[in-house]
Order: structure tokens, then C-alpha cells, then sequence
């Protein structure tokens, strides 16, 4: 099968082997992973929790997620390249492996999500109707928050099954 | 009776030897312990940055330090009852792993650093409350703080590999 070449060429390429060889990296990666984490699921779930009314009510909305979305974004990116290091030390246990596409999935959802909702604020001179407010967008931002646990649900996960 | 019989006794208990046997108690908790991870540190790292000086979601230091650190605290202690049933389940084995003593001393300084700001320059809150850059105390308290746990979260996944 073509993923099977796939992951045996990648295994064996000589970045793989540094991964797998120096036994600090991965553990020093999957650190820096979970301070991303932190970063992008603390960013949202104050952000949401601001877009479902709970929170900083007091405070203009555009202005908190305008404060939160670039520490997201970046945040995604640093997981992203975390990630790739991660799935190019181990491409036999990750890229076969239900739960890492079924991770990846919900990252895309979760990202368009969070994205989709926040966008009309973070132009800089948006008319105020075409903000997303009402009920709509509080379900979505604590559908949001759920994506985002699901997410770190899935992380764990991917080394527990096949 | 010495440290090693207490421990025995804890991992010989009906919970932790259910956590052990059980395929899917032990991802589970560890997914939620990182959950409460990202939001121990996610919410920290606010409170810790608008210490160093970096504007956050709303001007006084004060009222975001209370708006936060109620999440903070469930957080935590979600982390503790998490990790309290990491630990019995192979109460032994975390005994002898002096990693793990290495991330309780980190907790514990965390702790001292956030008491000593508490005591110290936060009883005078409110002449700098607005002001950025903070008082050099406050500044040091959010370094340490942020130093300290990204050093709690280090040890925690070093744990599983020594």
C-alpha cells in the first residue's frame, strides 16, 4: 500500500532517526506542544466564554477578541510544527492511526469555528451589523469550547489506540 | 510504617487497581488533567503577563487578577484530583521517580512565589493598578510564575520517560 511506502521512507529519513535517536526531543517537543495548548485552549475559552456572555461583560467584545485571536493563530502554528515533529519521529504509530485523522478533523473544525465567529471583529472597521451576535453565536462559542476538549481528548489518545 | 507500605496500601486500593486494570480510566484522566492544565496555564499566563507589563482584556491588574483566577483555582484543583489518582494507581513506581518529587518541589515554589506576591507588592494594588509598566516586584513575580509552571508542565511529561 502507498502509505506504507510512505511512512517506511519516512521513518527511515535521516531527521526521523535524529527524533528517534536523541532522546530528548520528543518529550522536550510534546512540552512545548502542551504550553501551545495552553495558550490557544486559554485564548478560547476566555474568548468564548466573553462571545456566550459569561464573562468580561463589562468590556467591549471586539476589544477581548482582539486581544485573544493572534495568541491563537500563533499558537496553532507552534502546534502545528510541534505536531509535524512529533508525527515525523513516530509516522508508523501516527500516521495509520484512527484517532490522529479523526484529531486532525476536529482541529480544522474547531479553528474554522473559532475563526468564523471572530472575523467580523478583527477587521478594523467592520459595520456593526455585520457582527454575529444573538443566541447563534453563544451556542457556537460554547460548541467551541467543547470542540477544543475534544481535541485534547483526541491528543492523548493517539497513543492509546491503533 | 515506612513511605513504601503506605504506598503499596494506596495502590493496592479498589480505585487505584480499577485505574490500573481498567484500559480506559488512566487516558481518560490524563486527558482531563490536561485540560486542566491548559487552563491552569492558559489563565496564568494572563495574570502573569499583565504582570510583566503586556495589556490585557481590561486595564486594571486587580479586576482581571479576581475575573481569572477563580478558573485558575478549579483548574488547579481538577489537576490535583486528576493526577491524586494518576499517582495512587502506580503509587509506587511515582514514588521512586524523583522527576516527579523534582515537579512537586516546582509546585511548591510556585506556590512560595505567588504567596510572597500576595503578601508583597499586591497589598499596594491599587497605586499601580492601571500603571504599565508594574513595579518591578510585580514584574518578577509574573517572570517566576511563568518560569515555574512551564517547568511544572516540563517535569510532567518527563515523568513518563525516565
Amino acid at each position: 500500500m502507498a502509505t506504507d511506502a510512505i511512512i517506511s521512507w519516512l521513518y527511515a529519513t535521516p531527521f526521523s532517526t535524529a527524533i528517534r535517536d536523541m532522546l530528548w526531543v520528543v518529550p522536550t517537543v510534546q512540552t512545548i506542544h502542551i504550553v501551545a495548548i495552553a495558550v490557544i485552549f486559554g485564548s478560547a475559552v476566555i474568548s468564548d466564554l466573553r462571545l456566550a456572555g459569561v464573562f468580561a461583560r463589562d468590556e467591549p467584545l471586539r476589544g477581548v477578541i482582539r486581544r485573544y485571536y493572534p495568541w491563537m493563530r500563533n499558537a496553532l502554528i507552534v502546534l502545528l510544527l510541534t505536531g509535524l515533529i512529533m508525527s515525523i519521529g513516530e509516522p508508523d504509530r501516527v500516521l495509520v492511526n484512527s484517532t490522529f485523522w479523526l484529531k486532525m478533523g476536529l482541529v480544522v473544525a474547531a479553528f474554522a469555528l473559532a475563526w468564523w465567529i471572530r472575523y467580523p471583529l478583527l477587521r478594523t472597521a467592520a459595520p456593526a451589523t455585520d457582527v454575529r451576535t444573538g443566541s447563534q453565536v453563544k451556542a457556537l462559542a460554547w460548541l467551541s469550547i467543547v470542540l477544543w476538549c475534544a481535541v485534547i481528548f483526541c491528543g492523548r489518545w493517539i497513543a492509546y489506540t491503533i | 510504617m515506612n513511605i513504601q507500605t503506605i504506598m503499596q496500601a494506596l495502590q493496592d486500593t479498589a480505585l487505584a487497581t480499577f485505574i490500573r486494570e481498567s484500559g480506559s480510566a488512566f487516558p481518560t484522566l490524563e486527558s482531563v488533567h490536561v485540560i486542566g492544565i491548559a487552563l491552569v496555564f492558559g489563565t496564568i499566563a494572563v495574570v502573569d503577563l499583565r504582570l510583566l507589563g503586556v495589556a490585557s482584556h481590561r486595564k486594571s491588574a486587580l479586576r482581571l487578577i479576581h475575573e481569572l483566577l477563580p478558573f485558575t483555582w478549579v483548574a488547579f484543583l481538577v489537576c490535583v484530583i486528576t493526577g491524586s489518582l494518576m499517582f495512587i494507581s502506580n503509587a509506587i513506581t511515582y514514588s521512586e521517580n524523583i522527576l516527579f518529587w523534582w515537579k512537586m518541589g516546582l509546585l511548591a515554589l510556585a506556590g512560595l512565589n505567588m504567596a510572597v506576591f500576595h503578601l508583597g507588592v499586591y497589598r499596594r494594588i491599587d497605586e499601580w493598578d492601571t500603571t504599565l509598566p508594574p513595579p518591578a516586584q510585580a514584574r518578577i513575580a509574573g517572570l517566576g510564575s511563568m518560569v515555574l509552571w512551564v517547568g511544572v508542565i516540563a517535569l510532567g511529561r518527563w515523568i513518563g520517560f525516565l
